[in-house]
């Protein structure tokens, strides 16, 4: 579904402060303390910031907070008592999401609504709104493209806003993103404004041929060297719009009380997957690089037919080390084209 | 609903195996669970010790007996270790039963072969006793089961229960040195001690579950018997925590050890990527 | 860099090393390569965007690395900082490791920038820099440049830290720690973070819980630049890496200014001068000692 609207600056911004007034909480890219653009809870309409740049880390954190409590439990004379967190969500937006992140909270939902359903996840994307903002200009880093997504690509997006003269052309994509422009119709216009696009950056690389020579290619030298440089900080992991993998731990709080918690972690660990015998499956920097692309390029699309990764290119400008997707992903299409085993067109 | 969020149990019984290894019986707290509670063998759940976090351990009781769940450790960090901190009366949490299950339907009719060694008698009792709860369903049972010293043999009471079977055959060994002048079992290792049992490989299943290199050397045998690799069933582990895929820590290759898995026939292992 | 490349090439070709860890230009700017074969030593660059400190591929846990065999790595004099330390800790030994030290006129701030170097676009841990010429080195290559511009931005922002009423300074680290998940990504670029196995991942007893609450947060933060107080060579990584942007080099650079005043010690290139907190003197002025 795809019907287009108009809306100015002005009346964007406007309608952020309803919303607020309305005691609606509203995720926005806003100014952190250091300078720096990041998507935060707002409290003044006046702190969003809808320009070019992109925030430093994605969406993920808002539905999936870096640490969340699953319950608490309390043990007394009188018994043993468990409190699971209270689940009730109040409908929320986010305004200003980019395409990639967008996209990218969409595909995490593949693994958590299959059975058993994540509600910890899953009533926080069955509450939101989201208003997606499409890239004027592409950053340095991103290939969105590579990767099948586009810097207008509506995936995750209710509304998708596209920046034109004056304010934005919008694209109603779902029912939920009708409701909501209809709930704010005055602030809405019709239009015949065209919209500009970013330049082509990438052709689509040929992901099929990419899934199949993963899997196909377990042990390969390819492995050893694109990991030599990585540091296994896992910085990728923390920003990147697509990454969910996660760690429950106990906190104890005296003897007698304490919470469980989720909290985020990374495949780019030892302690990701190290048994308590001391064995640990993936034990070098090799292995744990090797699980990133796999996961993100394999395993995810061969179990639920989405890809992981949307192309947000965070990783390619933050990685301390310049390991860069874009060049793992075209030198595995290399490999790909030339493996005459693989069939399809060389 | 909170899908992390355990059952409460209380520890009925603490039964100690070995030196370092230790089974609880553990009871639901609440009473329609614990009517209702159904699982198959084969599955695992993921135990709290509240305070310390969870572990995975498979249901070691069968799902014939009804009522309770057992499972069976050994002491190797922080959550095992407050659990064996743990005594009867206390609570602990629960959740399960996750993962796949022995094809204990396809094993119907068929002479089934156990092959286990130490603590990886744990799963692979949860199916004798299953089998042997609806015995005439099945064919002819071997068991062969090792250790490494006598004081390293699990469910030693159940050892002798089915020694005395006549519907049994049960082959007890410890590693060489690991006898003791009293004991009347074999002296080997379980592959050595398999090929002497040499049990038919024809409408046969093996179930097999024991320490890696156990396995290792293990499969050839069954092959050298004739077993062919998809009537020989093993149960893997791997470091986990959320026990439903989504967390995305147990993957062998595509394949996540706590939905696809634990079960696995020989086949579908030698199909895995070497990352286990 | 002709005289690297020549230089890299005989130590491959003559079999003095295995690998030569360097830096390449990648797509994005500046990256580490590790060059196994005497033509690749084609590779190897050396400028302004040479931000990296190539010393923490020279950490025992970069298992993955020391499989490659014995290393050459090219470092800054900066670099060597933390090359010293390693050798202090006895976590490498001299002899292991071939040195090549490159005469450095100070990096930028962003390894993919291509700008000339400024006040604005320089690194903040080149200013007042005494090490252009690397004392720590088997060799050492390039023309001297001429002294990086100066940007005492971070000398005065610590200046103004250390001013501030001790509430006004909480509430600056506070807020900027608030962004902090613990992703350990700071610990694991860093040369130094050497341990097997950090406190934060160690369990029986867990000292230091690790979520992403204040408490924990501020348990790791201060932790960490306890465990850093006299061993750090400022090369900034870990402010770098922090996909929360806490300015990490700040605290550890008011850790140094701290054990300068107490000890009158500053990270130095010398391996053979003991640590501050790793080496007992006789006129130490701890009294409970004696």
């Amino acid at each position: 579904m795809s019907e287009t609207r108009f809306i100015t600056t002005q009346a964007l911004a406007e309608l952020t402060a309803e919303l607020l007034a309305a005691g609606t909480r509203v995720v926005a890219p806003a100014e952190a303390a250091d300078g720096a653009v990041d998507y935060q809870v707002i409290s003044n309409a006046k702190d969003v910031v809808l320009d070019e740049r992109m925030p430093r880390r994605s969406l993920r954190g808002f539905f999936q907070p870096p640490t969340e409590q699953v319950f608490t439990w309390n043990r007394t004379d009188s018994g043993f008592s468990l409190k699971p967190v209270d689940l009730s969500t109040e409908p929320w937006v986010v305004l200003g999401a980019r395409p990639c992140d967008a996209a990218g909270a969409a595909a995490i939902d593949a693994v958590m609504n299959g059975e058993p359903k994540d509600d910890l996840w899953m009533r926080r994307r069955e509450t939101v709104t989201v208003i997606g903002l499409a890239c004027a200009a592409m950053g340095p880093g991103c290939f969105c493209e590579l990767v099948g997504k586009g810097p207008a690509d509506t995936t995750g997006s209710d509304i998708l806003l596209r920046p034109a003269q004056g304010g934005y052309i919008v694209e109603i994509v779902t029912p939920r993103g009708q409701a909501f422009v209809e709930a704010h119709s005055a602030k809405f216009t019709s239009t015949d404004a065209e919209v500009q696009a970013p330049p082509k950056r990438y052709d689509p690389a040929p992901m099929d041929r990419i899934e199949a020579w993963l899997e196909a290619n377990f042990n390969d030298e390819f492995w050893q060297e694109l990991s030599l440089r990585c540091l296994g900080c896992g910085t990728c992991t923390s920003i990147c719009p697509t990454c969910y993998c996660f760690d429950i731990v106990d906190e104890p709080v005296g003897t007698s009380a304490g919470a469980r918690r989720r909290n985020w972690d990374t495949c780019q660990v030892g302690l990701f997957t190290l048994h308590a015998s001391g064995h640990n499956p993936r034990p070098e920097q090799t292995n744990r690089c090797r699980q990133r692309i796999m996961h993100k390029f394999y395993i995810y699309p061969h179990r639920h037919d989405i890809l992981l990764c949307t192309g947000c290119g965070r990783c390619v400008v933050a990685c301390p080390t310049g390991v860069n997707l874009p060049e793992i992903l075209t030198g595995i299409a290399g490999r790909a084209g030339e493996d005459t085993t693989m069939g399809g067109p060389a | 609903m909170n899908v992390y969020e355990p059952y409460l149990m209380t520890i009925d019984d603490v039964i100690d195996e070995t030196a370092d290894t230790r089974t609880l019986r553990l009871k639901f707290q609440d009473e329609s669970v614990a009517e209702s509670f159904d699982f198959r063998a084969g599955q695992f759940g993921e135990y709290s010790a509240f305070g310390a976090g969870e572990c995975t351990f498979c249901i070691a009781s069968p799902p014939t007996r009804r009522g309770y769940l057992e499972c069976t450790f050994k002491s190797a960090g922080k959550v095992t270790s407050a659990l064996r901190d743990l005594n009867p009366g206390d609570t602990v949490g629960f959740r399960g039963p996750y993962g796949n299950h022995f094809p204990l339907n396809e094993m119907e009719g068929k002479d089934l072969v156990f092959i286990a060694g130490g603590i990886g008698l744990a799963p692979v009792r949860c199916v004798i006793w299953n089998v042997l709860d609806q015995r005439d369903k099945y064919g002819k049972v071997t068991i062969v089961y090792g250790a490494r010293s006598v004081g390293d043999l699990c469910y030693k009471r159940e050892l002798q229960e089915w020694s005395e079977r006549d519907d049994v055959t049960l082959w007890q060994t410890v590693d060489p040195g690991g006898e003791t002048p009293e004991w009347k079992g074999e002296v080997g290792f379980v592959p050595t001690v398999l090929e002497k049992a040499a049990p038919s490989a024809e409408t046969a299943c093996a179930v097999l579950c024991g320490p890696p290199i156990m396995i290792k050397l293990t499969l050839p045998t069954l092959k050298k018997l004739g077993f062919e690799d998809d009537a020989i069933y093993t149960t893997l582990e791997n470091r986990m925590k959320c026990g439903i895929g989504k967390c995305g820590r147990c993957n062998i290759g595509h394949v996540y050890v706590c939905v696809d898995g634990p079960v696995f026939t020989a086949a579908q292992l030698a199909a895995l990527p070497p990352e286990y | 860099m002709k005289e690297l490349q020549d230089l890299a090439r005989t130590l491959l070709s003559d079999g003095t090393v295995q690998v030569v860890i360097g830096w390449e230009d990648g797509p994005t700017g500046a990256r580490p390569v590790f060059v196994t074969s005497p033509e690749g030593a084609d590779k190897l660059i050396f400028d302004t965007r040479c931000v990296h400190n190539l010393a923490t591929f020279l950490s025992p846990r970069r298992s993955h690395v020391a499989r490659l065999g014995k290393a050459a790595v090219v470092v800054k004099g900066c670099d060597a900082r933390a090359v010293a330390m390693l050798l202090r800790e006895s976590q490498i030994k001299r002899e292991d490791i071939v040195l090549i030290g490159v005469r450095c006129g100070g990096v930028q701030k962003d390894p993919a920038s291509k700008e000339p170097l400024t006040a604005a676009t320089v690194a903040d841990k080149c200013t007042g820099c005494d090490v252009r010429e690397p004392h720590l080195a088997d060799h050492v290559v390039g023309e001297l440049p001429q002294a990086p511009p100066n940007d005492d931005a971070r000398e005065r922002f610590i200046e103004e830290l250390s001013a501030m009423p001790a509430s006004e300074r909480w509430e600056f680290w506070q807020t900027a720690f608030a962004r902090c998940v613990r992703c350990n990504a700071c610990r694991e670029v860093c040369p130094l973070c050497t341990c097997e196995r950090c406190i934060v991942d160690k369990t029986q007893p867990r000292w230091i819980e690790p979520s992403a609450h204040p408490a924990a947060i501020m348990a790791w933060q201060i932790t960490r630049a306890q465990h850093h107080a006299g061993r750090c060579s400022d090369c900034g990584e870990c402010a770098r890496v922090c996909p929360a942007g806490i300015p990490l080099d700040v605290l550890n650079r008011e850790m140094a200014r701290i054990l300068q005043i107490r000890f009158d010690y500053t990270a130095t290139d010398d391996p053979e001068a003991p640590a501050p907190l790793g080496a007992f003197r006789t006129d130490d002025g701890q009294e409970f000692i004696r």
